[in-house]
C-alpha cells in the first residue's frame, strides 16, 4: 500500500454517523480519496461524468469514520463530510 | 507682399487656455520641466510615485519623494522600472492616483506593466524623458526616439494608446493634469513624451493658488459593480475598477468577460478589442491637442513636436520674416495620430530628433501626396533656427531640403 | 462542492483548469480552511497569482477581488495595491517559476521591505505549464524536457533567498501535509509583515510523467510524500528529504511596509505643522 496511506493516523470518530457527497460533476478521477479512504467508502463510475472522467463516487457511506483525509486531498472541491444532521440537531452524541 | 507672423498667433487647441484664464492668483516661479511635471500630477490628485531613477527623470523621482509625503501621498523606489510601473498599476487599482516617470531604457522594461494596465484598463500617467538612444545613448541629450514605442507601448496588439507632449515647462504642469484627467476617463495609461530639454531646462511657470482644489481636475472614482470590463462597448467616462472594496473584480493578463476571467473565445477578443480601441477612437475629439500657426496661407509646413518644436517655430516665423510661406504643426496629442492636421495638399517639413524617421512616416501616410514630405532629422542637438530656415527655403526654392550638415533627409 | 468552495470561491470557474491529480486544488482548499477558521470574509481577503500552473488555475477560482499579475511581477502589484488597501489580507498564490525564478527580484525587495502580504509559493518543481521544462527548484540530476541529459544546474530553496532578504515568516510544508498547512497559513496571515510559505505539491502530467516516468496519480503524490518524510514505501531512504515546518518566525517583529511609509508621512506631516507654529 502507499507510504503515505499507511502512515496516516487521522483521528477517527464511529462509523455510520457521516455525509458523505461527492460532487461527481467536479470529478477529474485523481483517485486520491479512494487510495487515502480507510475503510472504502469511494469507487469508481463505470460512465464518465460531464468532464470526460470516470468520476468517484461515495458506494460505501455507512462505511465512513469521519477522518476527513478524502476531505482533505480532494483536489477539485469535490467532498464534503459531515456528522448526519439527525444526529447534530438532535443533539446526539458520538 | 508675404504676411509676417508674430510668436504667439496661431491656434492652441488644448484645455488649458481655459485652465490658465480661470486660474488668476498663484505663484510665479523659475523651474525646470521635471518640478512643473511633478506639481501638475500632484495638483491632479497623484499620490502614488513608484519608479527608479534615470537621467534625466531622476528630479522627479526626487521632488516625488520630497512631495508626496507632505500631501498623504506615497513614493515608493522600486529595484527597477518594471516594478515600478506594477506597483502603480497596483495602487492605482487600489484606488490611488498614480504616476511613474523615466527615459528610453527604462522606458523599455515597463513593456509588460503597459499591456497589463492597458488591457485591464487602470488609469495611470507615465513620462518617458526620452533621449538619444539606442540604448543608453547620449544620457544627457534630448531625443525622440521613442514615438512608435509609446504608441505600441505593449506587445499583442489590438489597443489604443493615448501619448501626449509638451512643449515647455508651463504646458508639462497642464498637460500633466490634463494627462490624469484623460487617463480617468479613459480608464487607460497616457504616457507623457518629454525629452532631455524639456525635463531639464528652466522656465517661467505658474503655478496656481489652491492647486489641491482645482474644479478642472476629474477626481478618481470607483466602480462598484458589474460589468468590471464593458467590453463590446466604447463608452467614456466608465469608473475605474477597484480591488479592496469587495466587489469581487477579476484583473488579470488574459484576454477577459466582463467580470474579468480569462476566456478563450474569439468573440471575447472582439469585444475586448472594441473596447480597448474604440474608446478611444471614437472618442478623439476629447483627447486632441495642437498647436498651429499660419496655415491659412501656408506652402510649406513644418512639423514637430517637444523640445525642438521651439526651435522650428521660431524658424518658420524667419522664414516668413524671409519671404517663404511658412506655417506651423505641432501636434500635442502624438496618439491617436491626428491625420487631419495634414490633410491640406501641401509640402510639409518634418523636423524630429531621431535619424530613422519615425512621425515623418505618419505624416507620409497621413498627407494627401508623400512626396512632398521631408524629412529633416536631427539627433543629440536641438535644430537650429538657420537649419529650420533653410530647409523651409530649400524646399520651396528647390523642392527638396538642401543637404545639411548632421541633418538626415532619407525615409526609406 | 464542498462548503468552502461554496462559501468562497467563484462558481463559474470551479472545477478549476487544473489537471487531474495536480495539487494546486488542495492547497486552496487548505487556503480556504485557513482563512474560515480566522474568521476572515470574502471581502477582507484579496488573492494575487500570477502566470504559470499555480497563477492560471488559481486565478478568478478565489470569489472575491482578486488579480493575476504579468508573470512574475505580483509581488510589484501587490506592493502598490498594499498601499492603497492596507487593511486587506493578502494571499499572494504564485508557483516556483513566478517566485523563484522570474520575480526573484521582486520577491527579495517585498521580503526586504517586509510588506504586508503572506506569499503561498506552490513549487512543482518545473515549469509544467509550458509542458515541463526545468525551474530553479528542480532536483538535481532530474530529467526534465529541458534537461533531457539530467537537470545540470545547481537549484534553490527560494526559503532561503526570502530568509535572507529579511522575511518575518518562512515556513515550508508539501502537499500530504495539510494540517500543518492550514496551522501554518493561519500564523502567517497572522504576520503583519511579509509570510512565506513554500508548498511542494505533485505534477502529474509533466513533471510526473518525464522525471518521475509515471502518469499514475497516486505514484507522483507518493513521491512527495517519500520526499516529506525521508524515506520509501520499502523502507529505504529517499534521494533527499525536504525541511518542512516553521524555518523562521519573527512575525510582528518589525514594522511592515506601508505602515513605514504612514509613519513617515506622520512625521512630515506633524514637522509641517509645527513650521506653520
Amino acid at each position: 500500500m502507499p507510504l503515505f496511506k499507511a502512515d496516516k493516523k487521522a483521528s477517527r470518530g464511529p462509523a455510520g454517523k457521516w455525509d458523505v457527497v461527492l460532487a461527481e460533476d467536479m470529478c477529474k478521477a485523481c483517485g486520491f480519496c479512494l487510495a487515502v479512504c480507510p475503510v472504502d467508502v469511494f469507487a469508481w463510475r463505470k460512465v464518465p461524468n460531464r468532464l470526460g472522467w470516470f468520476a468517484m463516487y461515495t458506494a460505501h457511506e455507512g462505511n465512513c469514520v469521519g477522518c476527513m483525509l478524502c476531505y482533505q486531498i480532494c483536489p477539485d472541491f469535490c467532498i464534503d463530510v459531515s456528522l448526519k444532521t439527525a444526529l447534530t440537531t438532535a443533539g446526539g452524541s458520538l | 507682399m508675404t504676411s509676417t507672423l508674430e510668436v504667439g498667433s496661431g491656434t492652441l487647441v488644448a484645455p488649458w487656455t481655459d485652465w490658465a484664464r480661470q486660474t488668476t492668483s498663484g505663484r510665479r516661479l523659475l523651474e525646470a520641466g521635471t518640478y512643473a511635471l511633478t506639481e501638475g500630477a500632484i495638483a491632479a490628485g497623484c499620490r502614488v510615485f513608484a519608479g527608479y531613477p534615470i537621467t534625466p527623470a531622476t528630479d522627479i523621482a526626487e521632488y516625488m519623494s520630497k512631495r508626496l509625503p507632505q500631501v498623504g501621498g506615497y513614493y515608493v523606489q522600486c529595484e527597477d522600472e518594471l516594478a515600478g510601473m506594477h506597483a502603480c498599476a497596483g495602487a492605482s487599482l487600489g484606488g490611488l492616483k498614480a504616476m511613474t516617470a523615466t527615459s528610453g531604457p527604462g522606458y523599455t522594461l515597463m513593456h509588460d506593466a503597459y499591456g497589463w494596465a492597458v488591457t485591464n484598463e487602470i488609469p495611470l500617467v507615465v513620462v518617458d524623458a526620452m533621449r538619444v538612444g539606442p540604448i543608453s545613448g547620449i544620457t544627457g541629450a534630448p531625443g525622440q526616439g521613442e514615438f512608435y514605442v509609446a504608441r505600441y507601448c505593449t506587445h499583442g496588439g489590438n489597443f489604443e494608446t493615448i501619448v501626449l507632449s509638451p512643449c515647455s515647462v508651463q504646458e508639462a504642469f497642464w498637460l500633466t493634469i490634463d494627462a490624469f484627467n484623460l487617463a480617468e476617463r479613459f480608464r487607460t495609461p497616457v504616457t507623457i513624451l518629454t525629452d532631455q530639454v524639456v525635463s531639464d531646462m528652466w522656465e517661467d511657470l505658474f503655478v496656481p493658488a489652491d492647486s489641491d482644489a482645482l474644479d478642472f481636475v476629474v477626481p478618481r472614482t470607483s466602480n462598484l459593480m458589474m460589468p468590471f470590463f464593458p467590453v463590446g462597448s466604447a463608452d467614456l467616462d466608465v469608473a475605474p475598477n477597484v480591488i479592496g472594496r469587495g466587489t469581487g473584480v477579476c484583473v488579470s493578463a488574459y484576454t477577459h468577460t466582463e467580470e474579468g476571467y480569462d476566456i478563450e473565445e474569439m468573440e471575447a477578443q472582439w469585444a475586448q478589442t472594441y473596447r480597448l480601441v474604440n474608446k478611444i477612437r471614437h472618442h478623439r475629439a476629447e483627447c486632441t491637442r495642437y498647436e498651429t500657426l499660419g496655415l491659412e496661407d501656408a506652402e510649406v509646413i513644418a512639423v514637430a513636436y517637444g523640445a525642438n518644436a521651439r526651435t522650428v517655430k521660431t524658424g518658420v516665423v524667419e522664414a516668413r520674416r524671409r519671404g517663404v510661406r511658412a506655417g506651423f504643426v505641432r501636434p500635442i496629442t502624438l496618439w491617436p495620430f491626428l491625420d487631419e492636421l495634414y490633410a491640406a495638399d501641401r509640402h510639409y517639413v518634418v523636423c524630429e530628433l531621431n535619424y530613422d524617421g519615425q512621425l515623418v512616416r505618419e505624416v507620409m501616410r497621413a498627407a494627401p501626396d508623400k512626396a512632398k514630405v521631408h524629412f529633416m532629422g536631427k539627433s543629440a542637438e536641438l535644430h537650429t533656427v538657420a537649419e529650420v530656415v533653410a530647409g523651409l527655403e530649400g524646399v520651396i526654392r528647390t523642392g527638396r531640403v538642401p543637404e545639411l550638415p548632421y541633418i538626415w533627409t532619407e525615409v526609406r | 462542492m464542498n462548503k468552502l468552495a461554496a462559501k468562497y470561491l467563484r462558481p463559474s470557474q470551479i472545477p478549476t483548469k487544473a489537471c487531474h491529480g495536480c495539487g494546486i486544488g488542495m492547497i486552496e482548499n487548505w487556503l480556504l480552511q485557513a482563512i474560515d477558521e480566522l474568521g476572515l470574509k470574502q471581502e477582507d481577503v484579496i488573492f494575487g497569482t500570477g502566470i504559470g500552473c499555480v497563477g492560471r488555475q488559481t486565478f478568478a477560482t478565489w470569489g472575491g477581488d482578486n488579480f493575476g499579475a504579468t508573470h512574475g511581477r505580483a509581488l510589484a502589484v501587490a506592493t502598490g495595491l498594499k498601499l492603497a488597501q492596507p487593511d486587506k489580507k493578502y494571499l499572494i498564490v504564485v508557483g516556483d517559476g513566478d517566485a523563484a525564478s522570474i520575480g526573484t527580484s521582486h520577491l527579495i525587495h517585498a521580503a526586504r521591505r517586509n510588506l504586508g502580504v503572506t506569499v503561498i509559493c506552490e513549487d512543482n518543481m518545473g515549469y509544467e505549464s509550458t509542458g515541463g521544462q526545468f525551474s530553479p527548484t528542480t532536483p538535481a540530476g532530474y530529467v526534465t524536457n529541458s534537461s533531457p541529459y539530467g537537470m545540470a544546474e545547481p537549484s534553490f530553496d527560494p526559503c532561503d533567498v526570502v530568509k535572507a532578504a529579511g522575511a518575518t515568516f518562512v515556513a515550508e510544508t508539501t502537499a500530504t501535509q495539510w494540517h500543518q498547512t492550514v496551522k501554518i497559513v493561519k500564523k502567517a496571515l497572522g504576520n503583519d509583515g511579509f509570510s512565506f510559505v513554500h508548498v511542494r505539491f505533485p505534477c502529474n502530467e509533466n513533471f510526473g510523467a518525464y522525471a518521475l516516468g509515471t502518469r499514475d496519480t497516486l505514484k507522483n503524490l507518493e513521491w512527495i510524500y517519500e520526499h516529506t518524510q525521508g524515506r520509501k514505501a520499502d523502507g529505504s531512504e529517499s534521494d533527499f528529504t525536504w525541511e518542512t515546518g516553521i524555518k523562521h518566525d519573527a512575525s510582528n517583529s518589525r514594522p511592515e511596509f506601508s505602515k513605514i511609509m504612514r509613519d513617515v508621512n506622520a512625521r512630515v506631516q506633524a514637522e509641517m505643522a509645527a513650521k506653520r507654529g
